[in-house]
């Protein structure tokens, strides 16, 4: 049993700030920043417990994605529990994936309003007017103020998250509420994750046919009446049903949605 | 153009890129080295006229202020754009009307190879998953490293190449690849996605009714327009139902918890 130094989590932190987007990537976004992030200090928490750490390795390579900046919070918080776990505290699996799932949706939409969309473009403008006239000085004063503020808040996001986890580990051991709390996170995150992968997965149809003088665009006015979203719900959910009844694996999985696109954009349905 | 001033253009383009991590992530990199203004300023420097540079940066600034990317779906490649069209239009000698005419279309050329991008480097994110269930915990971070080498080589290539060739080159470029392929990117980067969702299904739903939760959550996110933190209170509420009905009494307890609200704990059972 082994725990993390303070040294741990500053290092794990500034990984983050570092590192968080640099091999985004459609399938899993976050995923592997994420369990890069927390590689190291599982490698010391399991020590020689191979079977511990391949374990904890792959609960966090799955899909996350959120705004990174605030959501700074969010690995810090699982790096919190997953020592608790490694320690061998009652916190199940269920726990973590769903903490992290419930969390990464309402990071995404406050971060991505609040910072990128409001906080940022404030700062721009008063570049932009700084450097109207061709002086560079709207361009510096941007650079470092939004910089500056910005990594502070993901730095110190991180180490407060971690913090917190803790204290919510405590809240879960001490009370005896943990399968309420689970059940009741499990929920939160399926219905989370239905809405941000709503908003996330698409495929639009363009095919549209001639009824005598009408033509008829098959997604607006077929698709979208009955059920906005319903190929890409369908799909979400024919890939599960692959996933997990059929135990395909994932590279069939990527192979048969480019072969759906390599068959349907050529022929124009979508 | 020289060779040395296209590099280095092509360098800071790389810097500025959406997800290289060298300048503290996205926030030093692509929300500030990648923004307009900033390129104008860098690029003007390097090519020798820091003000034409700056008000080129400036007009380009002004057409994309306020983009996020919400969920990694890039509306234009803002870096792209600001990083091809400035030095195109200074070395033409055209002004801010030429920097941001070019910066349009550059824009667009710019999310076709940030959705490849995406959708190739899911194949690190396999690899790292064998060395998951290796437990090899070294090689995992290397992995993730390695998405960056291919930012690398796509932004500083085609930057510095564009730069140096000049604009009828990018023209060509954009007419070679044909629209299908364009469209074939965007189509299957558009519906990727969908099996980073399964395979998140696959690990939380333990029973199978569960199923019907992600369903209400998608169903009411693209029906009614809402926010997802709108969407965490309605969840809040659904589990919160589910909780107190469930555990009668006793649940009280984690219903208290769940909502802190104080009206709840005075209901009777709540023995602390």
């Amino acid at each position: 049993m082994s725990k993390l130094t303070k040294q741990d989590v500053s290092k794990a932190a500034w990984y983050w700030t570092f590192f968080h987007h640099c091999c985004q990537n459609y399938e899993r976004m976050m995923g592997l920043a994420f369990c890069s992030t927390l590689a190291k200090p599982l490698k010391k928490l399991y020590g020689n417990d191979k079977k511990g750490l391949s374990e904890a390795l792959t609960r966090n390579m799955t899909f996350f994605n959120t705004e990174p900046q605030l959501g700074s919070l969010i690995p810090g918080m699982t790096l919190a529990l997953e020592e608790a776990k490694a320690n061998g505290e009652p916190v199940e699996a269920e726990v973590i994936n769903s903490t992290k799932s419930a969390l990464m949706g309402p990071f995404a939409g406050i971060g991505d309003s609040i910072l990128v969309g409001t906080y940022n473009p404030i700062l721009l403008s008063i570049g932009i007017g700084l450097s109207a006239n061709g002086s560079p000085l709207g361009a510096i004063f941007f650079y470092l103020t939004w910089t500056i503020s910005v990594v502070l808040l993901k730095y110190f996001g991180f180490i407060k998250g971690y913090s917190m986890g803790m204290d919510a580990v405590t809240t879960l051991l001490n009370s005896g509420l943990k399968d309420k709390i689970v059940t009741a996170l499990n929920i939160v995150g399926l219905i989370v994750i239905g809405g941000v992968a709503s908003t996330t997965v698409a495929a639009p149809i363009k095919w549209s046919f001639n009824a005598g003088e009408m033509v008829v665009a098959i997604q607006s006015s077929i698709l979208d009446k009955i059920l906005p979203g319903l190929v890409p719900l369908v799909l979400t959910l024919v890939c599960y049903w692959l996933m997990s009844k059929k135990n395909w694996s994932a590279n069939k999985i990527i192979l048969l949605i480019l072969g759906i696109a390599a068959v349907c954009v050529p022929l124009g349905i979508m | 153009m020289q060779l040395w001033q296209a590099l280095l253009i092509g360098l800071f383009a790389y810097l500025g890129r959406n997800q290289v991590p060298w300048l503290f992530g996205t926030t030093g990199g692509f929300y500030a080295m990648g923004r307009p203004l900033v390129a104008g300023a860098v690029i003007g420097l390097i090519m020798g006229d820091v003000s034409t540079g700056v008000l080129c940066g400036v007009a380009v600034q002004a057409l994309f202020i306020g983009q996020i990317v919400p969920g990694g779906a890039l509306p234009s490649d803002l870096n792209f754009a600001a990083y091809l069209g400035i030095p195109l239009a200074m070395a033409a000698g055209g002004g801010s009307d030429v920097a941001v005419a070019l910066a349009m279309p550059l824009g667009t050329l710019g999310v076709a190879l940030h959705n490849f991008t995406m959708t190739f480097n899911s194949v690190f994110a396999h690899r790292a998953d064998r060395y998951a269930a290796e437990g090899d915990a070294d090689k995992i971070p290397l992995m993730n490293l390695m998405g960056t080498v291919v930012h690398f080589i796509e932004r500083v290539g085609l930057v510095t190449l564009i730069c140096y060739f000049g604009s009828q080159f990018a023209g060509d470029l954009i007419d070679k690849i044909p629209a299908v392929i364009m469209n074939f990117l965007a189509v299957g980067g558009k519906m990727l996605p969908a099996l980073g969702f399964a395979l998140l299904l696959k690990q939380i739903v333990s029973e199978k009714w569960m199923i019907v939760l992600f369903l209400a959550g998608w169903v009411l996110n693209k029906s009614v327009s809402m926010t997802t933190t709108a969407l965490v209170i309605i969840a809040a509420a659904v589990a919160l139902l589910f909780v107190m009905a469930k555990g009668n009494g006793s649940a009280n307890q984690g219903a208290a918890v769940a909502s802190s609200n104080q009206t709840l704990t005075e209901e009777g059972d709540y023995d602390e």
